[in-house]
């Protein structure tokens, strides 16, 4: 009796140590792809099968970061259980976190065929390039085409909105046509991440400058209140508040009823960056027709925001130079090889998946409407820095405060105040 | 000094060595019956533990490999910081709330399914323990549903004018929707305690106290009351450290909105390690929490156990 209880106990220790070694016998190379662009994820698995069914012994698989998880967070926990994906998608600002655990891709061919400065972001100090940049994006006004059509009368031009006067006469037209101008989305990583940071970028087309201005909040010296792009942003946002579809309750809105509105035309026009599209095409009634309208923050035409849009690489693959074997590290360079040089791999991931691919040799372009705009002001040199390297808690503080201020829980002074208060408070 | 072998007696030894194998079947016996259990709880929760407490004095921030000690700087960092204590104080009043009413609806609810004429007890029983096996998630996201949209319909078609805005956006009333779907979760699993409690009071107690000309309220309050206090200490208990522990339901109803005014402690320590990457800070704030935890629970217990009469 004895004898069976220390053999059954023995036996569980067996089992129990059995699962922890890893199950590497298969000769087959297998790899995993941390996505953390929930949009694409089908379009990203339907790209790992075609790629595992055309390549010998090559089988790819995609994982989701869950909505609401950080994709820093989801990395963090898949290094710590020691099952790193072979390829982890990031948000530009924390790739240079894992230059311990990245693998340098200096060597790789397509990293002269990046378009210039979209690996500033992916180069540690010691000048070893860590990762591959994904896709550009971009932000700003989105604009139901149908809608303004009407507005207007005829073709409306998105040219003749440069300045905040203009785009005041322009929500009064929709208003007056009896459709709504617009609706301000009320999620704290988009009026913090993307709306705020617009007062950082139109600083300055200088990236270095944004910086030491970013710098000055920090140690105290600058005063948004006296800062005219700040003011100016702050007062076109105000306009904004007035014409918003959800003013009787601003913080109730989500992203998915933007999506639905603008989709369906029941407002003109919606901010947000062109990652928005799979979820307008849900609604779209008008046939695809969007584009793009900067922010503007003055009334002076020439002013560096009111003619410009944000871009920049938003997201970019480490590939695991830690836990993956010799075979799957070199399996997942082929596998991006594959994406920036075959004609197939490229209009998969371009088209399929509608990246705008930081790649010059790519010479195809995503086919939905809000990819096309970025392109076109990209290609008309109509860009601004689109601000990635910010503390990673910016967006969650500073949100809060413009919800306050979207909500006319605080006023302007107060705001600004807080926003100073949150740089003074960074990384103490 | 001679070591202890020279003037021992030839019993002694025998009862020392005795002494010994008992001791050795018992860790057998230990080991075969709960030997996988502690290796588990040895793995999974002592060492984990104790690594945290360890990273409380480094500055990681979640996935470096090279870290540096900085003494008591995060704890230091975690009295100065006002966003901490002000979520703490939050989450007091949410347990203090939700434990009162918890407790109260749970034991109403008992005694009204223990009586004698209430038709379809089972039925309700179990009506009022199903909410308990919803997951928190999804009940965060059902109750979002209700209070955004179902009560703003309701108020805004019949015009009653505090439902007419989400109370989910509205920084005063924002706790009250987290105390309500607590209360609605956990009501049911205390009612389902009380009960067992309740049964358990001997019938000739209750008997000879309706002889002895007591009415319904003096039987409750003399009687039933104080032979419950058992099953109080283990509800409270329940309800103090759930309540503390909160994350999933604050997660999906209300995400710490609107601007950070509903961020209960958990999702505050969570989004100092892993959002604003400080892990040391937020794992400094967990320790801290459980301390408080561990000392509010045990207190409670300590003097509740006090309170216990025999019958």
């Amino acid at each position: 009796m004895k004898r069976t209880g220390l053999g059954l106990c023995l036996l569980v220790l067996v089992l129990v140590l059995a699962s922890f070694s890893p199950a590497v016998l298969a000769q087959d190379v297998h790899i995993t792809i941390l996505n953390s662009k929930g949009e694409i994820q089908t379009q990203l698995e339907e790209i790992a099968a075609y790629y595992s069914s055309i390549t010998d012994g090559v089988t790819v698989e995609v994982i989701a970061a869950p909505v609401g998880q950080s994709p820093f967070e989801r990395a963090v926990a898949l290094y710590a259980s020691g099952n790193a994906p072979a390829i982890l998608m990031l948000d530009a600002g924390d790739v240079l976190l894992f230059q311990d655990r990245a693998l340098a891709l200096n060597d790789e061919k397509w990293v002269k065929d990046a378009i210039p400065n979209s690996l500033d972001m992916a180069t540690a100090e010691d000048g070893r390039i860590l990762a591959f940049p994904v896709t550009v994006e971009g932000y700003g006004f989105i604009y139901n085409k149908a809608v303004l059509n009407e507005a207007v009368g005829g073709e409306f031009d998105p040219a003749t909105i440069n300045t905040r006067d203009a785009l005041k006469e322009l929500f009064d037209t929709i208003e007056n046509s009896g459709n709504n101008a617009i609706v301000i989305g009320p999620e704290d990583w988009s009026l913090g991440a993307h709306f705020f940071a617009l007062a950082y970028s139109g600083q300055s087309p200088d990236l270095a400058e944004v910086n030491a201005f970013l710098e000055g909040l920090k140690n105290g010296t600058v005063k948004l209140a006296d800062n005219a792009v700040a003011n100016g942003l702050l007062d076109t946002f105000d306009l904004m508040k007035e014409y918003n579809y959800d003013r009787l309750d601003p913080l109730a809105s989500t992203y998915d009823r933007g999506t639905q509105l603008i989709g369906e035309g029941e407002v003109g026009v919606w901010f947000q960056g062109n990652w928005a599209w799979p979820g307008i095409a849900d609604f779209d009634t008008t046939g695809g027709q969007f584009g793009f309208l900067p922010v503007p923050i003055s009334n002076d035409p020439t002013d560096l925001g009111n003619t410009q849009i944000p871009v920049g690489v938003t997201k970019y693959f480490i590939l695991d130079g830690e836990q993956n074997s010799p075979a799957q590290q070199q399996a997942a360079k082929d596998f991006l090889n594959w994406l920036v040089y075959d004609p197939e791999g490229q209009r998969r991931f371009v088209q399929d998946a509608s990246i705008i691919p930081a790649f010059s040799n790519i010479t195809i372009a995503p086919n939905d409407p809000l990819s096309a705009s970025i392109m076109e002001y990209i290609q008309e040199g109509k860009t601004m820095n689109f601000i990635l390297n910010l503390p990673p808690d910016h967006w969650a503080n500073v949100g809060a405060s413009m919800q306050k201020y979207l909500s006319n829980f605080i006023n302007r002074a107060a705001f600004f105040a807080e926003v100073e208060a949150y740089w003074q408070g960074v990384g103490k | 000094m001679f070591p202890a072998f020279f003037v021992c007696t030839k019993s002694e030894v025998q009862r020392v060595l005795a002494l010994e194998k008992r001791f050795i079947d018992k860790l057998k016996t230990y080991l075969i019956f709960a030997g996988p259990t502690t290796l588990a709880f040895l793995t999974v929760i002592i060492l984990p533990f104790l690594f945290g407490i360890y990273l409380t004095f480094t500055n990681w921030d979640g996935i470096a490999k090279a870290y540096d000690f900085v003494g008591f700087s995060n704890y230091v960092t975690v009295f100065r910081d006002d966003a901490f204590w002000r979520s703490f104080l939050l989450t007091v009043k949410y347990v203090a709330y939700t434990v009162v009413i918890v407790n109260t609806l749970g034991f109403i609810l008992a005694y009204i399914l223990t009586g004698d004429q209430v038709p379809g007890q089972n039925l309700l029983r179990t009506g009022f323990f199903v909410p308990n096996l919803i997951g928190g998630i999804i009940l965060g996201l059902v109750w979002r549903f209700i209070f955004s949209n179902i009560l703003v319909f309701i108020g805004r078609q019949l015009n009653i004018s505090f439902l007419s805005y989400s109370w989910l956006t509205n920084p005063d009333k924002v706790l009250w929707t987290l105390v309500i779907v607590s209360v609605w979760q956990y009501s049911g699993y205390m009612m389902i305690i009380f009960i067992a409690g309740l049964v358990n009071i001997p019938k000739d107690l209750i008997e000879a106290a309706r002889i002895d000309g007591a009415n319904g309220f003096q039987r409750l309050r003399m009687l039933i009351l104080p032979l419950m206090v058992p099953s109080f200490i283990v509800t409270v208990f329940l309800t103090i450290q759930r309540g503390f522990m909160v994350y999933d339901v604050n997660l999906a109803l209300t995400q710490g909105g609107p601007f950070k005014t509903s961020e209960l402690i958990s999702m505050h320590v969570y989004e100092k390690a892993f959002l604003a990457q400080q892990y040391g800070v937020g794992q400094s704030q967990a320790f801290f929490l459980f301390l408080l935890v561990a000392a509010i629970s045990v207190t409670q217990v300590y003097f509740s156990k006090k309170l216990e009469v025999e019958a």
